[in-house]
Parts: structure tokens; sequence; C-alpha cells
């Protein structure tokens, strides 16, 4: 058959071609070139100070954020509520430790809220059939108004500087065996979320309706469930982003989240350039928010107005895609 | 050129067409010569040249090479747009019509009545003189304020030929126009088909029913593999002739049958009823039984299929699966109770492309491969490189895109999915639809040795050689009801056609029931 004797197949991890390995790790490249360009234009970037920073400040919350995302996108939908689940677990964590709960409860009745947004959708989406765009952006405008609604039309909800339990804290500024707390978090969803997804018949089953409904459907796999089932695992995952932004800044801002949703869609699309067939992966979606992180905070320390930021950021996922999009259309040749 | 007086009395002469599509020759000289004034039938198998023929006429595709006439003027390209100017109107049931129109807008869209020249529409003069023609044409008081969502298939296509009538055409084409209609309607079609002739607006119709074709029509052409193979008169040619002109009989493809054990019921149904696609179906399926089905489009075998699949409900009639009573509620039911579909659409619904040969193969298969959750790629690897050799599947190894295997190898694919699960009744739905000749050998033989080793298959498939030869014995569905079995040994492509077609219908005058 000539249709099958291409080289490529064989070993999947090694491009055809020079030109192909460029656009193939034009994530890792990218990385590198970011990297190496602020380390020359400022003098700050390369710290261990900014760069402990950067991991801290810039990569955690939207890390998660973007995981939550690409286990919506792994089953061919996508996440516009990430940020709401984000905000109803922050909501969550500062009322029930202000009205004197342990932060143990607390931190469960922040994940349960951010399940229940996702839960939301699963309904929405999985039991009524709207598609996860328009069902996911339906919850975001109702999340948006009954946050409103909740905090007088947006007030702000602060914790007192004393009298709150330091376990409070400690998820947002505490350390373990010298490892940021959150960073901990991180590390630990990504190794969570990675193996479910590449290592399971559950994410094995998600890749399949993802990559093409009709033949799960008729494989005789269960697709409302899965699907169902990922948009409550996103609003859970995104929960966690939600404890540890109010952990760390001690208040409940109404709408905050949603500030993280257009990155972690961002982030989700340039790791899927990762994959050979262009699957979106953790791994892949980690170094994305890497590489949108670096540019943040470089870009802030180069001094350009935060107008600038964005156009960054468009530009180099801009960039990222085209180059992967030239590498499947020279693929399917 | 030929010369004035003959072409003079020709509407229509497409000659010596042919056309590839990515190396595939759907037409290979296919010439169609239509009189002026007369009802010119245009018949034969799926995949015989149809609809590319009636393509390249609508400007939809071009042909490369041959030669298209119309009304004694050579035309080297034709456009969809110079085609309706031409005065050639096609009505067919999948040309849509704005659902949410009213069907005085969907008959004068694009050529609107104004309020005296200015930018609005005079909706008053829409509506009087759509009620005018409906009623002059078919004597029918259609109110123009409906919406064309709340009209029948039959009444969409009146607002059809309406829509093509205002034009004053001189050629119809109607394409399959009774595939969703009623008897009734069907008849009323007919008669103003009838009446148009006599208008002397030629007509082309295309249609799978040799009854309909001998009819209604003056003449009729055969089309086969791409080439027409005869012109003939179909008022003083018999049925069974043109059927057998439809059939390929110039390839003798070896079919391997091997008789296998025939044991317990495998599949039973009784009075399996859905209504408007096929009622009363009773089948009875042994454990190594191979059994044939076939019939046209809109006969109901396709919703038999989805339906017993889990696909969609039935209204009445039981399902009974390896003694088990029940129909399956949706595909993972079925495939819960060993029922296995290789659907017709190998890219949509089959195999994903995107995906690798691994896991397509265990795709339905995941439970075996797994343990507390985790998937083991050791078993699962070992399990698929065993089906790939068992079943020759040529690919550069077990995560190779699909994408990347050809036709035959991606339907072994699909195949090797129901081996992996374990299945023991298989649904085959066209299984060798743009598979080549070597991999179409090895397909006959792996469902072969299915039924040697028990399993019930049922095999979906308008090529009928190809049924006649692997197939035990053969169900002909004909507009929802079963009509026939055929013991597969002691018939001919020929039989099973004709009754598929329902050319019987008029050797014996009797009418079938519609559903």
């Amino acid at each position: 058959m000539s249709t099958v004797a291409n080289p490529a197949i064989k070993d999947r991890f090694t491009p055809k071609s020079f030109g192909e390995g460029v656009v193939r790790y034009a994530v890792i490249i990218a990385l590198a070139g970011v990297f190496a360009f602020f380390s020359f234009a400022t003098s700050t970037f390369l710290t261990s100070a900014n760069l402990a920073s950067i991991l801290v400040n810039n990569f955690t919350l939207l890390a998660i954020i973007a995981v939550a995302m690409t286990f919506a996108v792994s089953a061919g939908g996508i996440d516009l509520s990430v940020g709401t689940a984000v905000d109803f677990a922050s909501f969550a964590f500062v009322s029930l430790v202000l009205s004197g709960h342990s932060v143990g409860l607390a931190v469960i009745a922040a994940l349960a809220s951010g399940a229940i947004v996702g839960l939301v959708n699963a309904l929405l989406i999985a039991g009524v059939g709207i598609t996860p765009f328009l069902a996911t952006l339906g919850t975001l405008f109702i999340g948006r108004s009954a946050q409103q609604l909740l905090t007088n039309g947006g007030n702000p909800v602060y914790l007192p500087q004393t009298g709150i339990p330091p376990l409070f804290g400690f998820i947002g500024h505490g350390h373990i065996l010298g490892i940021p707390v959150p960073l901990v978090i991180v590390g630990l969803l990504i190794i969570a979320a990675s193996t479910l997804l590449f290592s399971t018949r559950f994410g094995r089953v998600v890749l399949a309706i993802g990559v093409q409904q009709s033949v799960a459907r008729y494989s005789g796999l269960r697709i409302s469930g899965h699907i169902g089932l990922v948009y409550v695992i996103s609003g859970f995952v995104a929960a966690l982003a939600g404890i540890i932004l109010t952990s760390t800044v001690s208040v409940y801002i109404p709408n905050s989240g949603n500030a993280f949703m257009l990155n972690a869609i961002g982030a989700t699309f340039i790791g899927t350039t990762l994959s050979r067939e262009g699957r979106p992966n953790v791994p892949g979606t980690v170094l994305g928010v890497l590489l949108l992180s670096i540019v943040a905070n470089g870009l802030l320390l180069t001094g350009l107005s935060f107008y600038w930021q964005q156009v960054g950021t468009g530009l180099l996922i801009f960039i990222v895609l085209a180059a992967s999009f030239l590498n499947r259309s020279s693929r399917s040749d | 050129m030929s010369s004035a007086t003959e072409t003079g009395n020709l509407a229509l002469a497409l000659r010596q067409l042919v056309k590839h599509f990515n190396g595939v020759q759907a037409l290979s000289g296919a010439t169609l010569e239509v009189e002026r004034g007369t009802v010119h039938g245009l018949i034969g198998q799926n995949g015989a040249g149809k609809s590319t023929l009636i393509k390249i006429l609508a400007g939809l595709y071009q042909p490369d090479e041959g030669t298209i006439e119309i009304d004694g003027v050579t035309h080297e390209r034709l456009t969809a747009h110079d085609v309706e100017k031409l005065g050639i109107h096609f009505i067919h049931q999948d040309r849509l019509l704005v659902p949410s129109f009213t069907v005085g807008e969907a008959l004068f869209l694009g050529r609107e009545p104004r309020l005296a020249g200015l930018p609005f529409l005079d909706r008053r003069a829409i509506r009087r003189q759509a009620e005018k023609i409906l009623d002059k044409y078919f004597g029918l008081k259609l109110p123009a304020n409906a919406l064309i969502s709340e009209l029948t298939t039959a009444q969409k296509q009146i607002v059809q030929i309406t829509r093509a009538l205002l034009d004053k055409p001189s050629i119809l084409v109607f394409d399959e126009p009774t595939a969703a209609l009623v008897r009734r309607e069907a008849d009323i079609l007919f008669d103003l088909i009838r009446r148009l002739r006599a208008d002397g607006i030629t007509i082309i119709y295309i249609s799978h029913y040799l009854n309909e074709i001998e009819a209604l029509c003056d003449r009729a052409t055969i089309l086969r593999n791409g080439k027409d193979v005869s012109t003939v008169d179909p008022r003083t040619t018999s049925a069974a002739k043109i059927a057998s002109l439809m059939v390929a009989r110039d390839i003798e493809e070896m079919f391997p049958k091997t008789a296998a054990t025939i044991g317990k019921p495998a599949l039973t149904t009784n009075a399996l009823t859905k209504a408007g696609k096929f009622r009363n179906v009773s089948l009875n399926m042994r454990e190594g039984e191979i059994v044939g089905l076939t019939g046209l489009l809109g006969s109901g075998a396709k919703d038999l299929v989805r339906v017993l699949f889990g696909l969609e409900a039935a209204d009445s009639g039981e399902i009974v699966i390896e003694g088990e009573n029940g129909r399956p509620r949706s595909p993972a039911a079925a495939v819960a109770r060993r029922l296995a579909l290789v659907p017709e659409d190998r890219r949509g619904d089959g195999v994903a492309l995107g995906l690798s040969v691994a896991e397509n193969t265990t795709l339905a298969s995941l439970k075996r491969f797994t343990r507390f959750g985790f998937l083991q790629s050791n078993r699962e690897h070992s399990e698929v490189d065993r089906l790939i050799e068992q079943l020759a599947i040529k690919t550069n190894g077990r995560f190779a895109p699909v994408r990347t295997l050809s036709g035959g190898n991606q339907q072994k694919v699909a195949l090797a999915k129901w081996l992996s699960r374990q299945s023991s009744l298989y649904i085959l739905d066209e299984p060798t639809v743009g598979v080549d000749i070597g991999s179409k050998v090895e397909i006959y033989n792996l469902i072969g040795k299915l039924a040697e080793r028990g399993a019930a298959i049922l095999v979906l498939s308008s090529d009928l050689p190809e049924l006649v030869g692997i197939t035990d014995r053969i169900l002909v569905l004909y507009r929802g009801v079963v009509t026939r079995e055929f013991i597969s040994s002691e018939t001919t492509p020929d039989a099973i056609l004709a009754e598929a077609t329902g050319a019987l219908d008029l050797r014996s005058g009797e009418h079938r029931n519609v559903v």
C-alpha cells in the first residue's frame, strides 16, 4: 500500500525533517526564545527571585485553570465558565471561614461549589444537548449576575487581619520542604490530571469523544456520562485556583476569575501543538502556561504598558498555532 | 458535430462524459441524449454514476472530458447560474427550502415583488401570486402563509416544482422524487409529470424504481460503472431485461464461501415496526448464519439496522438477542449484548481517523485492558498486534493514525474493533464499499471465518453479486416490508434486483401496500 509507506509514522517522536521539527516543537523553541530574549533585554529577568515570582505569581493560577480547560477541550468542547467556578469556590471559601467554620470544611465547600458550576454545565451539555460553547457561556453570564446579587452589586468580601486560622494563609503563602504550597498543589494536579487523561480508560474514552464523537457512540461508549463528568472535573479543578487565589490575597473579589479564561484557552491550544496529532494534553498545556507567564512577566519588566502585554500574548498564540497549522497541513499531503 | 436535423430534436445531449475524483473514475464515457418533449428515465445501481452525471448537468461539477449540448448549442463550461438561465431546473428532495420561510417567500426567493420600486417586499402581492400559481398547477389551496417547516415532504416538493415552473423551464430534472413519498402522493406526482410533458416540457426522471420508469418514461438510459450501457423503450423492454442490464455481469469475483454449522437462534425480531420506515419485520438468524439484507434507498433497510443497534427506537415489535428479549435502547446497550455494527459511513462512524490503529481497535473493548481504571498498555498492544496480523492490516505499526491507511485497511480496523470486543452478532453495512478488490476478498474470508466460529452475521449490501456470493440467504425489503426471502445458492442478482426495485409489482399487476 503506497498510502501507508509513510516513514513519519514509524517513530512517533522523530520529526521527518528539520523544518517539521521546528514547527513541531514550536512551543519549546518559543519558550527558549522568549527566555533568552528577556534575559538579555532586562537586568532583572534572570534572577532567582524573579524566576520564583513567575512560578508563584504568574504560573500557578493559570496552570490550574488551563488544566481544567484541557479536560473540556479534550472532550471536544470548551469551558468558558472556568472563571465562574474559580469565583464561586472563592466565595464559598471566604464565606465559610468568615462565619467561623474550619478551613478544612471551607476547602471542601469551595471544591464542591466549583464542581456544582461544572454540574450545571454537564446537565446543559450532556443532558439538554446545548453545545459546550453556548452552555458554558450561559453559565458564565448567570454566574456573573449571581455574584453581583450576592455581593450587593460586586463589593469585595474582605477577611479581617486577625482571628483567621493560620491554615488559611498557609495555602497561599506556606512552604512544604521549602517549596511554596501553591506549587506543590499545581505539581500534584499536573501529575494527577495527565495520568487521568493519558493512562486511564476514562481518559481514552474522553479522547475518542473529543476526536470523533460518533465513532465513540457507535463503539458502544457512554457519551453523555463521560462528557458530563469532564465538565464536573473542570469546575472542580478550577475551584483549586479559587482557593489558592483567596488564600493569597485574603479577599473575594466578585468576577475576578474570568480574567484567566482567555489565557487558559490560549495555553491549552498552544499545548496541542506539542502532540503530533494536535491533541490537547496536560504537559503541553503546562508549557503553554509557562510561555504565557514568562511573556507577561518579561514584558512587565521591560516597562511596556499592560496593553502591550496583551498584544504580545496574542502574537505568541498566533505564531505557535500558525506553525502547528502549517505542520499539520503539510503532514496530511 | 452532428447535423442540424439530428440535433434539432434533442433537447439535451451529454456525450462521452468522463469524470475522476481523486483517482476514482465516477464516469467513464457516459452519454445521455434526451429528445424534446419526452420523459426520459435515468436508471442504475448505487455508484453507477447517476448523481455525477446530473451534477455535471447542474453545473456543479466540470467533466474531465466530453461535450454538453443543450438545444443544439455546445457548452464548454456550465455554471449553476448558466444552467438556470438555460431553463433547466432540478427537483431534488435534498434541495433545501429554508424552513423558516413561508410558502410565498420560498416561491419568490430571489425575485420578490417589490412595493412600487421601493426596497420593501410587497408581502400581499407575494401571497396572492403564490396562491394563484398553486391553484392553477395543482388545484391546491396551500396557504401561502404556511411555513415550509409545517409542510409534508410531498407539499415541499410541490413548492419546489412550482418555483421551477415560475421560470417557464424547458427541462425539468426529477432526482429520486418518490423516495420519501407515499403511494398516493407519488401517483399525484406522476399525473403532474404527464401534464408537464403535454405542455411540451422535457423531463429527466432519475429513479431506482423500475416500475416507475416503466409507468412513466418514453425512453430510459441505463448506467453501469460510469457508462451508459443501453437506452431502451421501457414500455416494450421487460423489467428483467432492464435489471440485468443494471447489474454488472462481466466481473467474475471470487466469493469464498465455507459451510458453517448452524447453531442456536442468535437474533430474532417479531413484527418489528417503525412508522414511516418499516413494518412487521420478522427476522430469524442463527449462530453460524450469514444473512443478506438488501433494498433500495428508502426501503427501510438502513432504518432497520439503526433500530437493531439501538441508534433509533422502534415503535413496536420484539428484538430477541441470544434468547434475551428487549429492544436495545442505545448502542451501548446493544454492544453490551455482544452486537457489533460496521457502519456504512466508515470515515464518519466506523473508525476515528485521528486515532491510531491501536486506539481504534480497542475502543469497544477497553474494559478488557483496564485494571482499577488504568489501561494496561502491554496487554492492549499485544492484542492489537495479534489482530493486525490476523486480519493482515497493512499499517506502519499500531501507532499509525488510521487516516494514513487505505480504505480496505481502515475497514479491517473497523472489523478488528469488534473482534477485540468478542462480539457474537455482526451487522455489516456495505462492508466493501470503497474497498480495493484484494481487501474485499480478505473481508469475505473473514466474514466466513467469523461464521465458522459461531457468529451470526447480517450483511447489508447493494452490491448484489457480492450478496449472493457470500450469504446463505437474502431478505429483500421493498418500501418497508420484507417482500421475499431468497436462498443465495438458488438465486441470481437479477432476480433480487427485480424484487428490490418492485419490477414484480407490475408483472403480477398487484399493488403492494406502502408504509
